[in-house]
């Protein structure tokens, strides 16, 4: 451990060896935790890397099957919510707990209202109500609907009904990932109050920024595993990439430049149902591998819907070879050589009560039947093909896809359109969830697939992936796309300038 | 096969202790059960109702439900005899009329459920109070039968396929076998079959794979309807003559009370035809336990039915639980 | 979504409007209309029958016939749904000021109320079956008790050595069925005359000569009535007699035992007078049935409410019980009642 905080207090968490299995996932192993009074520190990993799941362990959501907590060095059992209560921790989760049909002061108090003579105690609630909420700097009158305010505000609610709770931990997962940047200063500012007043926070965030403004201290987990801790002066953005996929960027993304072709897909004031105002217009050529950024929310999801017909355009051309293609149904789309990896892929991707094989010839049936009777020797080649190339690991491909990982599920995904031979392949999240391994495998496919022509449109929320494997990237900010950035212009500051509309000055 | 195990024992189990109860044990020196009678009747009911369950397992299977079936047998039911006798149509025409009438009732669920995008529920169940209302307006409340005449058609109900002097196997349950095979034939080996079971269990996941899965189920509700109308033509040249108030009421619970017996889940996407031909022959099979012996009171048999479904479905469902752990354990191994 | 909430909206506008249209158009005819001894006007009366079924359809040519005869009205209201749509009948029928109703109750004890209700605010008899409880004006119809001991008669004549004999109904919880069934077992075990007897279905009962094996139901359910006939003889393969005391039954009976090669075998005694019963007769597969007079029932309650209407009192006999009698039909005098029945029916 790398314990090199000067105080001499003793730490308020401990965390030591802590250790989780899941059916087929060891989700934690040997993990250690510091925490000091009065100090942020970040964790930060990339998906699937142990962050929810330690995080989920504090907060008494889930308990270790190895190790121990200590909290003021003494070893405590945290079996439950309540009894993280109890110990001071509170956990305020990434898509927030409020009750949306009641008031700020009733959310505050939930489960625990005050009361009098077995009476709601209303007035009680207010007067609390009001001083918690000028801690975190929110100037609403208790008695508003949750639902009238924006997520930015909701959230500061939810800080406060952590601090009613007398919490002196505050774990917050992700807590920017759907605030505007205006709404994220001032959570920062908060932050800061907060840990001036003496509370601590573990602050859960990819985004590296964030992360070198507020952070004291930065605990790095890859695959489950401690990777390294970062004090003060070395957090920097390329120490903490490095610690999170373990080694260099370069050696992580296997990117080659490509020598791209012919415009494939060519789309013309495209309007999407979801922001029919906002008309886009862009090109993906053969063996071009294109990033689609920004936050979310931004359109992105909704643009790959609508190109493959999910949601049809209300609006616009759509070229595939220069040909005008009309798409109104997903199997148009497919007609015209597209494929589509959708970002929720246990609800939009895979039949999950199926095969592997089922899963991977489903696409397929239809070009190879024999008048509308199954073509078994085809079933039988493309599992076989797909399940090799693919590295699909299952017992047999009779295997039900629910059984398999995250990473494996994706990779049926993608044979499945892979056996199609798409000429044009949309990606949305196409790494979400899944572990570093199957992440390397899926790149260096997608790599293969530009090499023999494919041009691939991927979506993608991960500031790294978008710079690793973009030979050009499109960021888009609220329905629009506000900008292009070539391979050798790309930089996380340039996309996160355009993804959070803050300028359309490119940074070069 | 190995999912329908559960049920076939089941069936079996309550076939045997039938027998023992009605037969060996019965202190009677005559056989009432296992008699070559008694099968031809059992064969018979469960042709019939055997019919109209697998015609709801593929609507079942979309994820959907159709409640109207007992309604659709009405309106064939007593269609069919108001058409030849009142009507005097020949036959020719009349069972065409009565078949097409079927089809065009499936296609209309169908088109409203998918391009309306009405809930299969409430569509079926307005279909349910509107076709039993047509079938009485149509015949104005008569009974409708046809006396001693057409014998020729009720051959579809009554003939047998000799076996022995005495026993043959009576033509609707050759008709239900000969549906089974083919629906057998069209869930498990042709694309079509793949693709309900597919959009059954999850309809998003093979929309975006290009299955045209509207079309697909608009096919399940026309196969459902038509099979809900060839049983109301065989039903009814059965019991010879059909009334418009009462005639299938509650068909349509059995049809989908056979079919989750048989594995179907209401959530769609599962199901086999063996499966569902044994819920049906269970429920029959049940009915004639219940009158054959003496000691089961006649008015409790829905609550001996409802027990048997209960106690098939828990145990199917615990199966299946077991089944899942085996195969989470073998992917950690 | 919203669009469905639209449809949703708009339908029960619809619903509400044509409902409330309905009561408002009721209302306006009515006035004074329901007051006993309310005087001249024609008078509009309803005939609600338990079920539907072509028994009821030749009342309805009765009570039309009456009506026409009168220079009134009268509706017809056949329940198809059971106690709970007959009940929501009656009250639709209040609601709308009618001047009187004839009614056949399911499950006449546990009607009372509703039909003291009715009678209230209108004049209420009973026909076909009784509801003695009620503050109904006068029944009319047949003693069914009565009608099932001239049925169990009729097994009597048929089967003079004895034999086994199984009751097939409809519902056990009519009273009408019950007071049928009571007359048939009582018969053959020649005990008194005495209504109030019941004996419980599902075992066996043993008189000298003849002994009643059980009485099976089937809910109105033609594919299970049909069942039950040939689980009787799966059951019971040397049964003598079969009993169907609702009009479909013993046409039921009869596919069962023609699909069995048993047409002649076992005894059918019937009730009421379905065409296949009657063929039956002719054709000797049935020994006879017996028959009510459904015409008389729907022409005496609307002669009857007619005269109430227009304040005659005259027409209640002391025991509030007007007599229309059962008849047995046999081969003997089958024909001249079938040519009856159908010029009653117009065919």
């Amino acid at each position: 451990m790398s314990e090199s905080s000067p105080e001499k207090e003793r730490p308020l968490l401990e965390v030591r060896q802590a250790g989780k299995r899941f059916p087929g996932v060891r989700a934690l192993h040997r993990v250690d935790l510091t925490l000091n009074p009065a100090e942020v520190l970040a964790v930060i990993g990339e998906n699937g890397a142990g962050k929810s799941t330690l995080m989920k362990i504090l907060a008494g959501v889930q308990e270790p099957d190895e190790g121990e907590i200590l909290v003021d060095g003494q070893p405590v059992r945290i079996a439950n919510v309540h009894d993280a209560m109890r110990h001071g921790i509170a956990l305020i989760h990434q898509e927030l707990n409020l009750a949306n049909n009641l008031d700020v002061g009733a959310n505050i108090f939930l489960g625990r209202e005050p009361s009098k003579y077995g009476w709601i105690d209303r007035k009680k609630i207010r007067e609390e109500a009001k001083g918690f909420l000028a801690k975190v700097g929110l100037n609403v009158d208790p008695d508003t609907l949750v639902s009238r305010l924006s997520i930015g505000r909701q959230q500061m609610v939810e800080i406060a009904k952590a601090l009613s709770t007398n919490a002196r931990v505050l774990i917050m997962d992700e807590p920017t990932s759907s605030l505007s940047s205006g709404e994220a200063e001032q959570l920062f500012a908060v932050i800061k109050e907060l840990r001036a007043q003496g509370v601590s926070i573990i602050y859960i965030s990819h985004r590296l920024g964030e992360v070198k403004e507020l952070a004291d201290r930065v605990t790095v987990l890859r695959d489950g595993e401690n990777a390294g801790h970062l004090d003060k002066d070395e957090i920097q953005h390329d120490a903490m990439v490095k610690l999170m996929v373990g080694r260099d960027l370069s050696q992580f993304y296997p990117h080659e430049v490509h020598e791209p072709d012919e415009a494939v897909l060519t789309v013309k004031d495209l309007r999407t149902p979801v922001h029919p105002a906002h008309p886009l217009s862009f090109s993906i050529r053969a063996g071009e591998i294109v990033g689609m950024a920004g936050l979310v929310g931004a359109g992105r999801t909704e643009t790959l819907a609508t190109l493959f017909g999910v949601t049809p355009a209300v609006g616009g051309e759509i070229f595939v070879n220069g040909e005008l293609v009309n798409i109104q149904t997903p199997r148009d789309a497919i007609r015209a050589g597209m494929a589509l990896a959708p970002e929720d892929r246990k609800a939009q991707g895979l039949v999950l009560e199926m095969s592997v094989r089922e899963n991977l010839s489903l696409a397929s049936l239809n070009r190879d039947q024999k008048g509308g009777f199954l073509n078994r020797q085809a079933e039988d080649a493309i599992s076989e093909e797909m399940i090799g190339r693919m590295r699909i690991k299952t017992p047999h491909d009779r295997q039900i896809v629910r059984y398999l990982s995250g990473g494996n599920q994706q990779k049926v995904v993608l044979g499945k359109w892979l056996a199609l031979r798409p000429r044009i392949l949309l990606l949305d999240e196409p790494t979400r969830g899944i572990d570093i391994g199957a992440k390397q495998e899926i790149y260096a496919l997608m790599e293969e697939l530009a090499r023999d022509g494919v041009a691939i449109l991927f979506v993608s929320s991960e500031m790294e992936e978008i710079l690793g494997m973009s030979d050009r990237a499109l960021v888009m900010h609220e329905g629009r796309i506000t900008g292009e950035l070539k391979r050798e212009e790309l930089s996380e500051e340039a996309v996160m300038q355009l993804a959070t509309g803050r300028g359309g000055a490119k940074a070069a | 096969m190995k999912r329908i195990l559960g049920i076939l024992g089941l069936f079996l189990a309550v076939y045997v202790l039938t027998w023992l109860l009605a037969d060996v044990f019965s202190g009677s020196d005559r056989a009432s059960f296992m008699t070559e009678y008694n099968h031809v009747n059992l064969l018979k009911r469960v042709g019939l109702y055997g019919i109209i369950s697998v015609g709801v397992a593929f609507v079942i299977i979309t994820g959907g439900i159709d409640l109207s079936i007992g309604s659709v047998v009405c309106l064939v039911g007593v269609g069919l005899p108001f058409m030849l006798t009142e009507l005097g149509w020949p036959v020719l025409l009349a069972v065409p009329v009565a078949l097409g009438v079927s089809l065009v009732i499936g296609l209309a669920h169908g088109l409203l459920i998918t391009k309306l995008r009405l809930q299969p529920f409430i569509v079926t169940l307005c279909g349910l109070l509107i076709y039993r209302g047509l079938a009485r307006g149509l015949t104005n409340d008569q009974v409708y039968g046809f006396q001693t005449g057409f014998k020729g058609l009720k051959q579809l109900a009554v003939w047998r396929l000799p076996i022995t002097d005495s026993f043959g196997i009576p033509a609707p349950f050759l008709i239900m076998v000969l549906i089974a095979i083919v629906a057998a034939i069209v869930l498990n080996k042709t694309t079509f079959g793949r693709y309900l079971m597919a959009l059954g269990n999850n309809e998003e996941a093979a929309r975006l794979s290009g299955i045209q899965t509207d079309r697909m189920k608009i096919v399940a509700y026309v196969i459902c309807a038509a099979l809900a109308g060839l049983g109301g033509m065989l039903f009814v040249l059965d019991t010879n003559s059909a009334a418009p108030a009462d005639f299938g009421n509650f068909f349509e619970l059995y049809a989908i009370a056979a079919a989750v017996l048989g594995g179907c889940s209401l959530r769609g996407g599962q199901g086999t035809i063996a499966g569902v031909i044994i819920g049906a022959a269970l429920m029959r099979l049940l009915y004639n336990t219940i009158n054959l012996l003496p000691w089961i009171p006649n008015n409790i048999e829905f609550a001996v039915i409802g027990t048997v479904i209960l106690a098939g479905v828990t145990v199917d469902e615990l199966a299946k639980r077991v089944a899942a752990r085996r195969r989470a354990a073998q992917r950690d191994a | 979504m919203y669009f469905l909430r639209r449809v949703a909206v708009l339908g029960l506008v619809a619903v509400l409007s044509l409902s409330l249209g309905g009561c408002g158009g009721g209302g306006e005819s009515t006035d004074g209309a329901g007051e006993p001894g309310g005087g001249e006007s024609p008078g509009r009366f309803a005939f609600v029958t338990n079920g539907v079924a072509d028994f009821w359809t030749i009342a309805e040519v009765g009570a039309k016939k009456a009506a026409e005869d009168l220079d009134s009205k009268v509706e017809i209201a056949m329940p198809a749904a059971g106690i709970g749509d007959q009940k929501r009948m009656i009250e639709d029928l209040l609601t709308r000021g009618i001047d009187g109703i004839a009614v056949s109750p399911i499950d006449p004890d546990n009607q009372t109320d509703l039909l003291n209700q009715a009678a209230e605010r209108t004049h209420v008899v009973t026909h076909d079956s009784d509801a003695p409880a009620s503050n109904r004006e006068v029944y009319i119809g047949m003693d069914n008790y009565l009608a099932g001991r001239m049925c169990g008669q009729l097994v009597k004549d048929a089967l003079p050595d004895g034999g086994s004999i199984m009751i097939l109904v409809g519902r056990m919880e009519q009273d009408n069925a019950k007071r049928r069934r009571q007359g048939v077992i009582d018969e053959l075990l020649d005990r008194s005359v005495d209504a109030s007897r019941f004996d419980p279905p599902g075992q066996p009962i043993k008189g000298d000569k003849y002994t009643i094996l059980d009485t099976l139901t089937d809910q109105f359910d033609r594919v299970k009535a049909k069942a039950n006939a040939e689980d009787t003889l799966s059951r019971y393969p040397d049964v003598s007699c079969m009993v169907g005391l609702f009009a479909y039954n013993p046409p039921l009976i009869l596919q069962a035992l023609e699909q069995a090669g048993k047409l002649g075998e076992v005894t059918v005694v019937a009730f009421d007078e379905d065409e296949e019963t009657l063929q039956g007769i002719k054709d000797g597969y049935v020994y006879g049935t017996v028959v009510q007079n459904p015409y008389m029932y729907g022409y005496k309650s609307v002669e009857v409410l007619k005269a109430l209407h227009d304040g005659d009192t005259s027409v209640i006999p002391e025991d509030k019980f007007i007599n229309i009698e059962a008849r047995q039909i046999v081969k003997d005098n089958v024909e001249e009642f079938w040519a009856d029945l159908n010029q009653k029916l117009g065919k």
